[in-house]
This record gives structure tokens, sequence and C-alpha cells, in this order.
């Protein structure tokens, strides 16, 4: 187990895991890496192995967990999960953010006062250019959400996915959310990543093993390099970043990542800032 | 027939397995392996150990091979395995008695092989122990490490066959081609007919 704990202070894998709770989602966004939709086969990730395989990656070094998605809240017992794998290291769950609305708010209670934060997707300042990736009221949903989520006590970061934006665009982008309650280390741009959908974007940036930092990424199909490989081409998950089909014991999957990750040049991802 | 599974293309190819995806197709056995990357890792060296050079003579593993997937009425195996023989050098003969076209007592004569024929009869489709006879006359021929090697590669082969044969593995087109001009039945049509 060493030589996984040796590879997390080296550099050579990150020290956090990722868990793709499922795929299916409410929106079809244009650039989606793993083709969700409400159409999309859930691939829905067990709670209970979620939460055995979150102890496993303290025990073994990781200081913290990711779960993604599909849109993650739609399932609903997903907040009473999260609280619990927040009891073994910090959690950040990324969201759309359009399913608080009302009293479903209510139901993230359990995440409150725990070491949770929630990444939400917001991509311009612009409400028809972010709709016009993400679908129509988006833009409304969310920045209607994001200062309710905070006045109610949770944690919030946003992250803004595509090509990236002029000076003038970020500027409206980095005014908008500082004016809804996040501040600028709160605030990650991200490019289009040359999968799923986004295969066919102009200006997506290729995601291979040498752009790809090694993040173990957990999925109903397996373990993966990164939580932008088990992507979804043509309803079939993407294997050539496929790790193993083994995740459990954790040990299994990590083992494997650092062995394929070593000899990688080390920070070869920076330059596409697909961290 | 149609595969019983799907096979991984060059692009979809895991990261631990992309090498093997380098010089074009893999064949059915890696393309579908490969679906599971760590079994992958482990099967191929283990199968290229037991199948390839070793203290057992090229021959004598054909005779293994062969006959054993005749037994076990591999079409897959049984085709990729009667060109390996052509090419190690059996003559037809040979290879049409292990294909179970022919009665094997009235092509192989030498006592070492007909002891090891026996033997392979008896493991590959026997239940339980051998038969004292027939280990007593096999190991009068093979020593301890050669009678390790062989019995290793016959429950190498019975997995193989069974696996190929479950899942409808296709031999390639070439293959099947040249099997064909050589006047090899390819379709199974002997089951059962094995002598
Ligand atoms: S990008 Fe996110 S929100 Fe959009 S369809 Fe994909 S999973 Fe859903």
């Amino acid at each position: 187990m060493n030589a996984v704990l040796d590879a997390m202070e080296n550099g050579t894998i990150s020290r956090r895991v990722w868990f793709y709770a499922n795929y299916h989602c409410n929106l079809e966004c244009s650039y989606c890496l793993t083709e969700s939709s409400p159409r999309a086969p859930r691939r829905q990730l067990d709670h209970s192995l979620m939460k055995s395989l979150t102890r496993q990656a303290a025990d073994l070094g990781f200081t913290e967990v990711g779960v993604t998605g599909g849109e993650t809240f739609l399932d609903l017992a997903l907040p009473a999960t999260l609280a619990e794998m927040s009891e073994s290291v910090p959690v950040i769950v990324l969201t759309n953010g359009t399913l608080f609305a009302g009293d479903r708010l209510e139901r993230l209670a359990p995440m409150l006062g725990r070491q949770i934060s929630m990444q939400i997707s917001l991509d311009s300042a612009n409400p028809d250019l972010n709709d016009m990736a993400r679908g129509p009221e988006n833009f409304a949903k969310v920045v209607e959400s994001i200062p309710r989520l905070i006045n109610a006590g949770h944690r919030v970061r946003i992250a803004s996915t595509g090509q990236a934006p002029d000076e003038e665009s970020q500027e409206a982008l980095c005014t908008l959310h500082r004016s809804l309650g996040i501040s600028d280390d709160d605030h990650v741009v991200r490019p289009i990543v040359r999968r799923g959908r986004g295969a066919t974007f102009d200006g997506s940036v290729p995601a291979g093993p040498d752009e790809l930092f090694p993040e173990l990424t957990i999925t109903a199909d397996g373990a993966f390099w990164s939580p932008f490989a088990p992507t979804v081409s043509n309803d079939h998950v993407d294997t050539d970043l496929l790790v193993s089909r083994t995740v459990e014991p954790l040990s299994v999957p990590a083992q494997r990542l650092v062995a394929l990750a070593q000899g990688r040049p080390v920070g070869s991802d920076v330059a596409n800032n697909i961290r | 027939m149609t595969a019983r599974v799907s096979f991984i293309t060059a692009n979809q190819a895991p990261v631990s397995a992309r090498h093997l995806f380098a010089g074009g197709d893999p064949g059915p056995l890696v393309s579908s392996w490969a679906q599971v990357p760590e079994m992958l890792d482990v099967t191929l060296p283990f199968v290229g150990m037991i199948m390839g050079a070793s203290s057992v003579s090229v021959r004598h593993k054909e005779l293994v091979i062969l006959r054993t997937s005749a037994l076990m009425q591999c079409r897959f195996c049984i085709n990729a395995h009667t060109e390996v023989a052509v090419d190690v050098g059996l003559n037809e003969l040979e290879i049409r008695a292990l294909r179970g076209e022919l009665a094997v007592g009235d092509v192989f004569a030498m006592p070492s092989e007909i002891a090891l024929l026996r033997w392979i009869d008896a493991v590959a489709t026997g239940r339980g122990a051998v038969a004292d006879d027939i280990a007593t006359a096999f190991a009068g021929h093979f020593q301890d490490h050669e009678v390790v090697e062989v019995t290793m590669l016959i429950g190498a082969t019975l997995m193989l066959n069974r696996y190929a044969s479950a899942l409808q593995l296709p031999n390639s087109a070439e293959s099947i081609d040249r099997l064909q001009q050589a006047g090899y039945e390819t379709a199974l049509t002997n089951q059962g007919a094995i002598a």
C-alpha cells in the first residue's frame, strides 16, 4: 500500500478519489462528456459501495473524495450518503444546481455542518450563451439557486466550462459569481474536453493519459484514470482509460493506477488546464 | 455464427493493453480479454508461457492442444491450431487424426506419443483419477517437469476451448480461407466423431 501513498506524496497521482454516482441527468448539455440526458442509462453506483470505498480511500491516504454524474441529486438518498462519506474525508459534489427550487432545498439538510462543498456549473454571464449549451432557463435557475444554497449554509463553488473566454466575458463572469457570493478561489474555469459529446467541439482539448492527471475514478463499470475518462460515446462507456473492472478493495485499482501512471512526465496535464 | 461478446477495438483499448493493439487486430481472445484489463495482464503471460516455447517440444505441445480441442469440439481452437500444426511440421495424416477425422492408432506409432495421446484423452475427457496403466505408461516416457507442463497445458487448453466455444469466437477470414484451400473442414461437421 506504500506505493499508493508514495505516489500521492510525490504527485504521481491525485489525493482525490472520484465516484460517478449515476449517469442520467435532467439536462442534456451540448458538450456533456457522458452523453447524459433524462433517457441515459443510470449506471448507478451503489451507495453502500461508495461509503465503503470512501473509508478505504481514507485508509489508503487519499484526502478528498469527489462525487459526480450525471446529475447527482436526482438520487434523493444522496445527501445522507454524502454526509456519511464526509465523516472520513472532505467531499465535493458536482451538480447542475437546477434541482433546489422551493422546498427541495430542505432535502439537502443532512449535508449541513459537514465537510461537503457543492460545485455548480455556470458557463457564462450571458444567459443566452449559457443556455445555448446547457438548455433553456438554466442560467435563471442557477443564479437563483446559488444564493439560496449559500444562505442555507452550504459551501458552493462554481465551475465554468467552455473555450477560454475573452477578457470582457471573463470579467463579466467574475463579477457575476462575486455578486452571487462566490469568491475567486471558489471559481474554476475548465476547457471542453474532446470526449463524449465534446468530441466534435472546435477548440476542445484532447484528453488521453498524457493530458489527464491520474485521479482514481470509480464508476458502476469499473475504475478509470480520471473523472474525464469514463465518458460515453454512442451509448457505450469508453474503455480507453479503463484501469480495472475491480473496484473493491480500492487498493486494487489504486495500485494499478499508480503502476500505469509511473513514468508519466510530471505536470504534463497542466498545459491543458484540465485538472 | 455471431460472437456472444463484444470485442475491444484499438481506439478503445485500455491504457495497459494498448501495446497489444499497436500491430493491428490482436485476435478475439485478446480483444475480448481486454474488457477486463487486470485479467488480461495476467492471463496473457500465463497463456503465452503455457503455449509457447518451453522444455516440452513444439510438436508435443501441438499434439496436446489440437487433440484436446478436438475432444472438446472447439471449432475456434481446432481451426487455429490446425494452422499452427501445419506450420510446425505435423503431416496431414497426423493433423487429421488429431482433429478426429482418422483413428490416432492408425497414424501415430511412437510409444511415447501413444502414451501422451492416451494421457491427453484421459485428462481432457475423464472424471476423477486417471487410470494407473495410463499414468504409468505416460510417466515411463516423460520426466516429472514434462508431466507437469503437459498436464497444465491440457488444462489451459480446456479453459480456452470452453471460453472460445461458449462465446462463439470467430476465426479470421484469412485463417478460414487458408484452411479451406488446404482441404480442411472449418465448420465442425464431425461433432462426436473423435476417433
Ligand atoms: S454536463 Fe452535467 S448537467 Fe449537463 S447533461 Fe452532462 S451531466 Fe447533465
